[in-house]
């Protein structure tokens, strides 16, 4: 089953076109990941998909709805992006995860714990002042500040990046056990071909703002990628 | 009581001044301070503005119907402060439909009550200088909280950008940003206020001093007009920042264009 349909968006930033005639589907529960060189529009294109941004042309259907008809707020609450730039909220650890709920009216414990369970991290950082974490946990905290919602779909922007190489696998399977459990969708941004046949149901080709190719990870084509 | 001396004669002290002031551009040039320019503008400017005001004051001194001229004299001064704050707004589009309303009411509160409280008799002596406080002030806060907001959020786009992922709308996004830029602009006021007196004779003191009122009288009268002119300044405050949301943000919880391209 579909969950997400991008068709035809087109968008310009300060007259340079970024995103032209992008269409791409994403099916339910699958991890979908977007490569393509650095500047090919993959950060723009999770953008207008949680409407930070709104695409010039074409539209893009979360199920059957067009989400320039959902309220924006009800829609990144199903639809969250857990951008490539982390930023650490002002408090701790559990602060930050917890934000979501609190701009929501509610407190569920078991849920908080969970997503810092799911995003690798133990109980032991829930107490510590987020903007002191590593790069490497700052991520962390960031997956499980997002899961902490109940996304229905989760973009990742390059959720891997600046993380230690001798995590990195981890992390990986960390977001691929929680997408599977949580029967999550997953548009996951990255420029790393291998992370891409690691964790991938599917891979689509991002290249100079459009999608060249979509495939299942192990048909993909990688001499035309790039 | 007052100063001692009739306009001609103020004309020749002028000139003295004007010395002490050629002396001040010769080191601004000297020293490649690079402001002779924009000081001497400024000073034919505003000391035009004073002439005319004046001129303006003592035909208003004069009228009988005075207070239908006196809001011709409000209509200018809401419209230039409002003017000037907007400038300040780098790039924000039509900035002045939020310095406007903003310095407007937090002014005419000020006034307002200063009116009911009998500490403004409802002749022009009174309400000419107080109002130009007034506006004055709220145009200084106005412009300062504008200027502080729009760096603010353009500086913290991706921290905004964050909360609104998180399912935040842009006044929860916005509402840290608004204080500091609130506080920001009420810093010069406060500083103001600890130093009443010490070193600093605030405007209308200074005036009732000059025109020989007794000292204890004259620092009563101006910690009302003060505390009057705080409260108008912090709703000016607030209504730029909760005004200046719709600039900042879209209908849909977005950043607007124009910050990104700062
Ligand atoms: N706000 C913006 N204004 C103008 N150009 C932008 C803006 N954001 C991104 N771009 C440009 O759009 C292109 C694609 O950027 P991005 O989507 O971040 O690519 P990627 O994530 O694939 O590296 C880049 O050339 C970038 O410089
Ligand atoms: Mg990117």
């Amino acid at each position: 089953m579909d969950i997400l349909h991008i068709n035809n968006i087109k968008k310009t930033l300060q007259k340079t076109t970024i995103l032209t005639d992008l269409s791409l589907t994403v099916k339910k529960a699958e991890i979908l990941t977007l490569v393509g060189p650095s500047g090919s529009g993959k950060t723009t294109l999770l953008r207008c998909i949680n409407r930070l941004i709104d695409p010039d042309q074409g539209t893009i259907h979360y199920h059957e709805n067009d989400i320039k008809n959902i309220p924006v707020v009800s829609l990144r609450k199903e639809i969250v992006l857990v951008p490539q730039e982390t930023y650490m909220l002002p408090g701790t650890v559990y602060d930050n995860i917890a934000y979501g709920q609190n701009l929501q009216g509610y407190k569920d414990e078991a849920v908080i714990k969970q997503s810092l369970t799911d995003a690798g991290l133990d109980r032991s950082f829930l107490t510590k002042d987020a903007m002191k974490l590593s790069g490497g946990e700052k991520k962390r905290v960031s997956l499980a500040r997002a899961l902490a919602i109940n996304p229905k779909i989760l973009l990742l922007d390059e959720p891997t990046n600046g993380i230690d190489p001798k995590v990195l696998v981890t992390v990986e399977k960390n977001i691929i056990d929680f997408a599977r459990k949580r029967n999550l969708t997953i548009l996951w941004v990255t420029h790393n071909i291998d992370q891409a046949t690691r964790v991938s149901d599917r891979i689509a080709n991002l290249k100079e703002g459009t999608i060249t190719e979509v495939q299942r990870a192990q048909e993909f084509q990688w001499g035309s990628a790039y | 009581m007052g100063i001692p001396y009739t306009w001609q004669e103020g004309l020749v002290v002028l000139a003295f001044t004007c010395i002490l002031l050629l002396i001040v551009i010769l080191i601004s040039v000297y020293k490649k301070l690079e402001i002779g320019k924009e000081f001497t503008y400024a000073l034919i400017k505003g000391g035009g503005q004073l002439f005319i005001i004046a001129l303006f004051l003592t035909i208003l001194f004069q009228m009988q119907y005075w207070y239908i001229l006196i809001w011709a004299l409000f209509v200018t001064m809401i419209l230039a402060a409002g003017h000037t704050s907007a400038k300040r707004a780098t790039h924000m589009p039509q900035a002045y439909q939020v310095t406007t309303p903003a310095i407007l009411s937090g002014a005419t509160l000020s006034l307002i009550v200063l009116a009911i409280s009998r500490a403004m008799p409802l002749e022009p002596q009174f309400i000419v200088p107080l109002a130009g406080m007034a506006f004055g002030n709220s145009m200084a806060i106005c412009s300062v909280s504008m200027e502080r907001l729009i760096r603010e959020v353009s500086l913290n786009k991706s921290s905004i950008e964050t909360m609104l992922s998180l399912g935040a709308s842009s006044k929860q996004s916005l509402e840290p940003f608004s204080r500091y830029s609130i506080r920001a602009s009420l810093i010069p006021t406060i500083d103001h206020l600890k130093t009443l007196g010490v070193i600093f004779i605030p405007g209308a003191m200074a005036g009732l001093l000059i025109a020989g009122t007794d000292p204890l009288v004259a620092a009563e009268y101006q910690i009302i007009v003060f505390l009057m002119i705080v409260g108008g300044g912090i709703i000016t405050a607030l209504i730029t920042t909760t005004l200046s949301r719709k600039k900042l943000f879209t209908s849909n919880e977005q950043i607007q264009e124009w910050l990104y391209e700062l």
